[in-house]
């Protein structure tokens, strides 16, 4: 999905932003500074907020700026301002060089090599999002909202966020990278409420899409949250408490998505492994040595990959201008590659594979997840659920939760149904799967074909607090014999 | 910058909006990142950011421009923006000033502070000391200055500096300890206490086994405890409350905790979370949120006051009302007594990934990290790993039997967001939960 190269200048960065990026590399160096790189971004952020059939607000932001990173004595500065002149770009890289320099550590830090690019990207849009007038961003979200209130259930609280995003970069680095890249992206976030006979459900979806407003249509947002809502007021009315006990489970993409993001994709990213992040999101059962060691059943392949079309984490090279590529993390249930930046790359003796990524021109690169996924295989779903004599099929969860070494996790369910000789029967209410890592992923013997990788999700990380774009899905899959109550 | 708060409130209103409101951020912060006993990263910002809010025939817009050249043309934008807009029937204006406001001052030596390695140090060295391997965290030096306009004839400047340091000690991967340091005064930081704090419970917490399900009486530390205090600060919000995410809804005056628990919200009195006035420029008063376990109010703005037939509490955000310090009140016990009561149960030091299955009821989720200690006649006899606390928001609030008389500020990445003044805790029978085999 790399697009054609930018005219320049772009919407939102004029030439003299642009000079100003090249010269704070370059007088970096000159202050002593063994690697430099400089981020400028200029990001517009629409939200539309309908609570109740309320428009409650619109949220119209422009976020625009830099931030500089360098390297000197061994420790690593960054500094950042939203003020483009020579002189405040001349005083974040003396802040940036200054702080560097202060951190006198015992080893110092260094990057993994990484040849030069040169590049434009962008992520081409059917619809542009600029095209679009706000009536009809807005009228999106209302017109759902009123297909809901014409269902015949009491839906009590209804939210809706539609947000759309365009992200503008330009990265330069000292050993002579320069790339230019745009992204949109659309996102729905909604929050039901729906109640029956003094009981509720509760639900929140978050669907997201690199690209323009063409997302509705291929997201199929309306069908999608009327689908929902239904399915809610029927778990209400006609849901069973879930058995208790040993039995299988087939989980969908969803359901699916969110194991592979949480208890494979953190686990496996390099900088909680080395500790960096231990403080805030935690450590990993991972180590480094645990390259090759056996976390799941063969047929569970689990990926990273920023080049998925569309998926909301798209991109071309990262925040540190290397080339974004698919990472298997877990192949045939073993534990195969680790999320790396230069840094930790450096660390542990090997390559980054372009994980690093910021949320905004204001904050440093760490390493990040972007499109993470259960990769599909050759079971039809109806061919998984046959084979089940007795247990649940789950296709989303509502709460969720995983240990910050990642390794106890807990999904409950929001939509799912029990299975009884192999066919789906009545819905059942909060499930709950209670697993350790290695019990869920260990205990998969079939994987779907039905790929899916909409639900975006914010995935928190880092200090100053990085809540960062991240598509998660898959095929559905089977588990054998778990514990579920 | 007084003049910009005062050209975009100007600018907005000679465009035809009824109300504006400008509030411009000069932030001149500073942080240092640690792992593995060494700094990784330090950061500085050098940012000036307005956040606009501007309504025209009852639509309302919000934004935060960041590029200072361009504020004519980018409050025209959003003004053509809002006239596109729809209107919001609930929107009922802004607070009407002028308002006094607190004479407050910041500690000049944390304007003046360059360089937070000594404080990082200190916390590293006290951790090690009580025998932690491996350390990691974070010093932050916060320095903000806001000048507020309205059109509704609020104008302020508040100048908000602190200190604060979070560390994290380990002995392993699953014998770890969590310290914070807060203050707005540089004599009273103590980042040494924290690195204390943590390392002893990083070594205390060796060799964990696998913890049980059931119910438990527990001994909540500050730490984990100001989660849930952030809990009820978050979930107070009329507009939370309004959009089905509080287990709050219809229970003004009803029973919400035990007798011992009084949760105020606070943004006038001294903490981290200090601020003179709120996103209208209505002064910061003190609230009780919770009262001897009864419910008392929501956290309002202007409009959500309106809507539930009451004044604005002054919790007023750019869109939705938020808490702004929280404080527990204290109780009556001491630390040790505390732990004495405790015959059978445990002691519970930090949490994270708090989640919800139904807002509405509060049936919710938590995963203590750091150490687990296993309590018997209010002594630590082991250690475990591995547990989730399974319960509900109420009944755990409920279920809060004595509190300690000392209360630490706290606040915490991911689970503290709102400063918190919390004491140790004792809670009967609270639920825990653990992977199956």
């Amino acid at each position: 999905m790399v697009g054609p190269a930018f005219p320049r200048p772009t919407r939102g960065m004029d030439m003299a932003d642009l000079d100003l990026v090249d010269f704070a590399v370059d007088y970096a160096r000159q202050k002593g500074a063994t690697y430099a790189e400089a981020r400028f971004e200029h990001q517009t952020n629409e939200d539309f907020i309908l609570k109740n059939s309320v428009l409650d607000a619109l949220y119209f932001g422009e976020d625009s700026g830099i931030g500089v990173r360098v390297l000197a004595n061994g420790g690593l500065g960054f500094a950042a301002t939203n003020s483009m002149t020579k002189g405040d770009v001349k005083a974040i890289v003396d802040d940036a060089v200054k702080i560097a320099k202060a951190a006198h550590r015992k080893d110092p830090i260094s990057f993994a090599p990484e040849q030069p690019v040169v590049a434009n990207w962008s992520v081409p849009q059917v619809k542009k999002l600029s095209d679009v007038p706000v009536e009809e961003k807005i009228e999106e979200i209302v017109h759902i909202d009123r297909e809901l209130k014409d269902l015949k259930f009491k839906i009590p609280a209804r939210y809706f966020q539609q947000s759309n995003k365009q992200i503008d970069k330009y990265f330069v680095n000292s050993e002579g990278s320069k790339i230019r890249s745009f992204s949109p992206r659309v996102r729905l976030f909604y929050f039901l409420t729906v109640a029956h006979n003094g009981n509720v459900e509760q639900t929140y979806q978050n669907y997201g899409w690199s690209g323009g407003w063409e997302a509705v249509n291929e997201l199929q947002m309306r069908r999608r949250v009327i689908d929902e809502a239904k399915s809610m007021d029927n778990s209400l009315a006609h849901g069973k408490k879930s058995p208790e006990g040993k039995m299988d489970l087939v989980a969908g993409p969803q359901v699916s998505g969110i194991a592979a993001h949480e208890s494979c994709g953190h686990p496996t990213e390099a900088d909680r492994i080395l500790g960096r992040e231990a403080a805030q999101a935690g450590k990993s059962f991972i180590t480094p040595a645990s390259i090759g060691q056996r976390v799941g059943s063969p047929v569970v392949n689990v990926c990273d990959d920023p080049t998925i079309e569309h998926g909301i984490a798209f991109y071309a090279y990262d925040d540190e201008g290397v080339k974004a590529r698919r990472r298997y993390l877990y192949k045939d249930g073993i534990i195969n590659e680790f999320l790396q930046n230069r840094e930790t790359a450096a660390i542990l003796g090997t390559r980054s594979n372009g994980s690093a990524r910021a949320t905004a021109y204001n904050v440093e690169a760490i390493v990040r997840m972007a499109n993470t996924f259960v990769e599909p295989k050759d079971w039809g779903l109806e061919e998984m659920i046959s084979g089940v004599k007795f247990g649940v099929y789950m296709k989303s969860f509502m709460e969720w939760n995983i240990d910050d070494k990642r390794f106890n996790g807990k999904y409950v369910g929001r939509e799912a149904y029990l299975i009884e000789n192999g066919q789906v029967t009545t819905p059942v209410r909060k499930t709950v799967i209670e697993l350790t890592t290695p019990t869920f992923w260990g205990a998969v013997d079939a994987v779907g074909k039905d790929l899916e990788i909409f639900h975006a999700g914010f995935c928190g990380k880092s200090d100053p607090g990085q809540a960062l774009d991240a598509a998660l899905g898959g095929a559905s899959m089977r588990l054998r014999n778990v514990y579920l109550r | 910058m007084e003049d910009t708060a005062e050209r975009i409130v100007d600018k907005a209103i000679a465009l035809g909006c009824q109300d504006a409101v400008a509030d411009v951020a000069v932030n001149r912060s500073y942080q240092i990142r640690f792992a593995q006993n060494q700094i990784v990263i330090s950061n500085r910002w050098r940012e000036t950011t307005a956040s606009v809010f501007l309504v025209y025939k009852k639509r309302v817009v919000a934004s935060d421009i960041k590029d200072m050249t361009k504020i004519d043309a980018q409050v025209e934008n959003l003004v053509k923006i809002a006239k596109a807009s729809q209107e919001n029937p609930d929107y009922a204006g802004i607070a009407k000033g002028p308002f006094k406001y607190d004479r407050l001052s910041v500690d000049k030596k944390i304007i003046d502070l360059m360089d937070g390695h000594d404080h990082v140090q200190a916390a590293i060295n006290a951790a090690l000391e009580e025998g932690a391997k491996e350390c990691a965290g974070s010093f932050w030096k916060y320095d903000e200055e806001h000048f507020l306009r309205t059109s509704n004839g609020a104008r302020g400047v508040d100048r908000r500096a602190s200190l604060y340091l979070s560390i994290r000690a380990l002995v392993s991967l699953e014998s770890s300890g969590h310290g914070v340091a807060c203050a707005t005064k540089a004599s009273q930081f103590d980042p040494e206490k924290a690195g204390h704090k943590a390392g002893k419970i990083a070594a205390l917490a060796k060799n964990p086994v696998g913890g049980e399900a059931g119910k438990f009486d527990i001994v909540f530390d500050p730490l984990i405890f100001g989660s849930l205090i952030d809990q009820v600060g978050g979930r107070a919000g009329a507009w939370t409350v309004m959009a089905g995410l509080s287990p709050y809804a219809k229970k003004l005056g009803k029973k919400v905790a035990s007798d011992e628990v009084t949760i105020i919200d606070d943004g006038s009195a001294d903490s981290i979370g200090r601020k003179r006035f709120d996103a209208e420029g209505v002064r910061t008063k003190r609230h009780a949120i919770v009262q001897k376990g009864i419910l008392k109010t929501y956290l309002h703005n202007t409009s959500t006051a309106k809507k539930f037939k009451t004044k604005t509490t002054g919790n007023a955000g750019l869109i939705s009302p938020d808490a702004h310090a929280l404080f527990c009140k204290p109780g009556t016990w001491t630390r040790d007594e505390i732990f004495e009561e405790c015959k059978d149960g445990l002691w519970l030091t930090n949490t994270w990934y708090t989640r919800y299955q139904s807002y509405v009821t509060g049936d919710f989720s938590t995963i203590p990290r750091d150490g687990i200690f296993r309590i018997k006649n209010g002594e630590v006899v082991g250690t475990w790993k591995d547990i989730r606390l399974t319960d509900n928001l109420i009944n755990v609030w409920k279920s809060v039997e004595g509190l300690s008389k000392n209360v630490d500020q706290v606040q915490w990445w991911g689970e503290v967001y709102v400063p918190t003044f919390a004491p140790y805790a004792l809670a009967r029978d609270v639920g825990i939960t653990r992977s199956a085999e």
